[in-house]
């Protein structure tokens, strides 16, 4: 396992109106913010929240290529990101314990914060098809080039973490600096992955090191990759 | 921070505890208690309120010292609220100190305002001054920052510095109105209003006058012999002699000073000390021989001098001589003037703060009640008095965000 320090290329906000972010997810072009009872559309070229959709907000947001997908409570909200509408409401894993969320490949990955696991569902059901372990607080959830990312968070610590998707070891760590609070985990499918900074109402760019055995082009999609 | 508790959390902040109950009210990991405890307490209800964030301090893991530090200072509020005094002091300071040791601190001004609060309500001004010195009052929240200035200002009281206590006051009417909490500027008007009213009562020369607390500072600070009946007290400019344990000496000082510069008859000594209707002998061997202790006591400040019916007060120093009595001198006073802060206080709680046995506390109640000024509710253990609500130091819950991150 590779240990290292986050390298944060770039910090985002505060931003007016947002007191926190609750989750990130990004749609190829901007970075979601869950903000609580709204969606922020932030472009992370000019810095600046260039949209806003209302809509239940608490925890980890994704998007699937078209929709976004959103905790609200004890339920994952899919949304319709061009009129803010709710088309379908599915149960989340957690109960409501959840806190992170990732698309890819047709399934949805539930990060359960106190709980420290991660579900894999179906997106039409919110049936359980499988569940991975951590030995922390599951915060971001978030899949690049077949890779499993999440985020974790407790105490004062929170670090970003690669595992391995059918065991759960982990496989790489990168610290963000103590006190660092870190509440939702995307990538750009590039190599940087967006942090939501909860009540800081920042988000952090921080760098997504290559593993030199395994680089592979880079896919220009969100949540891009397979799950094995 | 998972999502629940997020909504629970929001719903909080917006002034909906229901709401933020709804969301957690069966879920018993820490982040869950806390907020439950956290919403209880705005409900009123104390006792829930602060077992919860009991268990919710000892829900938290060893890596979320922060989080259990927190709860510690909630829980220590919401005991000073309900006037708990026999809280562990002890739990409170060493979270404040992990608080420090992490930077939080914010919450650690927090903490350290509610140790404060508790050792003026306690009486113990130089420990409250002491820790007023160690209080960083610079990451003060504008509520917490009134609270703080109340606290300065009810020390400032407590030691007759009412100009200190002005400053402290206006000083905290500004941070409640930056704080916009209404019950909070009621709470530092009430105070302010205090320093307004009559504090006591002058007793000189025959005459009665009902003073302000600045002419109680003014009196006390004056060339002027002053048997202090609130106190016990016997002072001038350059001495005092407590005399809090010697009810018969004071009383016996006390007529001496309402009759000076004339003297006082034995009869209205034996009187007014033994509350003796005719004397014999034995009582004027007795009023002999306090008079004599009287004497030696008062002897930087005054002279007791034999006339040819009784006794006459001579001070060495002060030019006058006058004694300060409450305002209303038919009640017990020291109980009266705890009750008085507006809030509801157990018998036990009194007996803490007082010195006193409960046994004491209960008798000067029970006078209280008759007499239609104090009040009591609840049974047994529970059982909390009251007085009609008069000036007191702030009872606003101020709790401190529970949650990790938050």
């Amino acid at each position: 396992m590779t240990h290292t320090p986050a390298e944060i290329l770039r910090e985002y906000g505060p931003f007016p109106g947002i007191d926190h972010v609750h989750g990130v997810s990004f749609d190829g072009q901007h970075v979601w913010l869950a903000a609580g009872d709204s969606l922020q559309a932030l472009d992370p070229e000019s810095g600046k929240i260039v949209r806003s959709i209302p809509a239940v907000a608490h925890a980890g947001t994704a998007f699937d290529g078209q929709h976004l997908w959103q905790i609200a409570e004890d339920r994952i909200q899919k949304i319709d990101p061009k009129t803010g509408r709710v088309l379908a409401t599915i149960p989340a894993p957690g109960g409501g314990t959840d806190s992170g969320l990732a698309w890819a490949e047709g399934t949805l990955w539930v990060g359960q914060y106190r709980a420290r696991k991660i579900h894999q569902i179906d997106p039409e059901t919110g049936a359980i098809l499988r569940t991975l372990e951590s030995n922390r607080f599951v915060t971001g959830v978030t899949w690049v080039d077949g890779e499993l990312w999440h985020g974790t968070w407790e105490g004062d610590e929170s670090d970003l973490r690669r595992i391995d998707p059918r065991t759960g070891e982990v496989l790489q760590k990168l610290d963000l600096p103590p006190g660092v609070p870190m509440s939702g985990l995307e990538s750009d499918g590039a190599d940087r992955f967006f942090c939501g900074g909860s009540k800081t109402g920042k988000v952090r760019a921080v760098r997504r090191p290559r593993a030199v055995s395994e680089s592979r082009p880079a896919k220009r999609r969100t949540g891009g990759g397979t799950p094995k | 921070m998972d999502s629940l508790i997020t909504a629970a959390a929001r719903a909080l902040a917006a002034g909906d505890p229901l709401g933020a109950l709804n969301r957690v009210a069966l879920r018993e990991d820490a982040p869950a208690l806390a907020l439950r405890g956290i919403a209880m307490a705005q409900l009123g209800d104390l006792a829930r309120a602060r077992a919860l964030v009991r268990r919710a301090a000892r829900a938290f893991g060893p890596r979320e010292a922060v989080a259990r530090a927190r709860c510690v200072i909630a829980e220590a509020e919401i005991a000073l609220a309900s006037r708990d005094l026999a809280w562990p002091a002890k739990a409170l300071e060493a979270a404040r100190e992990s608080l420090e040791a992490h930077g939080d601190r914010l919450n650690a001004a927090h903490a350290r305002v509610l140790e404060i609060r508790r050792l003026l309500l306690l009486g113990r001004l130089d420990q409250a001054d002491r820790a007023l010195a160690g209080l960083d009052a610079a990451p003060l929240l504008p509520a917490l920052s009134a609270a703080h200035e109340l606290a300065v200002a009810g020390i400032a009281l407590r030691r007759l510095r009412t100009r200190a206590a002005r400053a402290a006051l206006t000083r905290a009417a500004r941070a409640a109105r930056q704080a916009a909490i209404p019950a909070l500027q009621a709470e530092v008007e009430l105070a302010r209003r205090a320093l307004e009213t009559p504090a006591a009562r002058r007793i000189a020369r025959g005459e009665e006058k009902l003073l302000r607390l600045d002419a109680v500072e003014a009196l006390l600070a004056s060339n002027t012999l002053v048997i202090d009946a609130c106190r016990r007290v016997v002072r001038d400019a350059h001495h005092q002699v407590l005399l809090t344990t010697r009810p018969v000496l004071f009383a016996l000082a006390r007529a001496l000073a309402e009759a000076w510069p004339n003297d006082v008859t034995r009869a209205t000594l034996l009187a007014r000390a033994f509350g003796a209707r005719s004397a014999d002998a034995s009582h004027r061997a007795r009023l002999r021989v306090e008079i004599g202790r009287l004497r030696k006591m008062l002897r930087p400040l005054a002279a007791v001098t034999a006339t040819a019916t009784g006794f006459a007060l001579v001070p060495r120093h002060a030019r006058e001589v006058a004694v300060l009595a409450l305002p209303s001198e038919d009640e017990p006073a020291p109980v009266l003037a705890l009750l008085s802060d507006g809030e509801s206080w157990s018998t036990q709680a009194l007996a803490l703060a007082l010195g006193a046995s409960q046994r004491t506390v209960q008798r000067a109640l029970r006078t209280l009640a008759e007499a239609g000024k104090a009040q009591a509710f609840g049974r047994g253990r529970a059982r909390r008095w009251i007085t009609p609500p008069v000036p007191g130091f702030t009872t606003q819950l101020l709790l401190p965000a529970p949650l990790p991150g938050d």
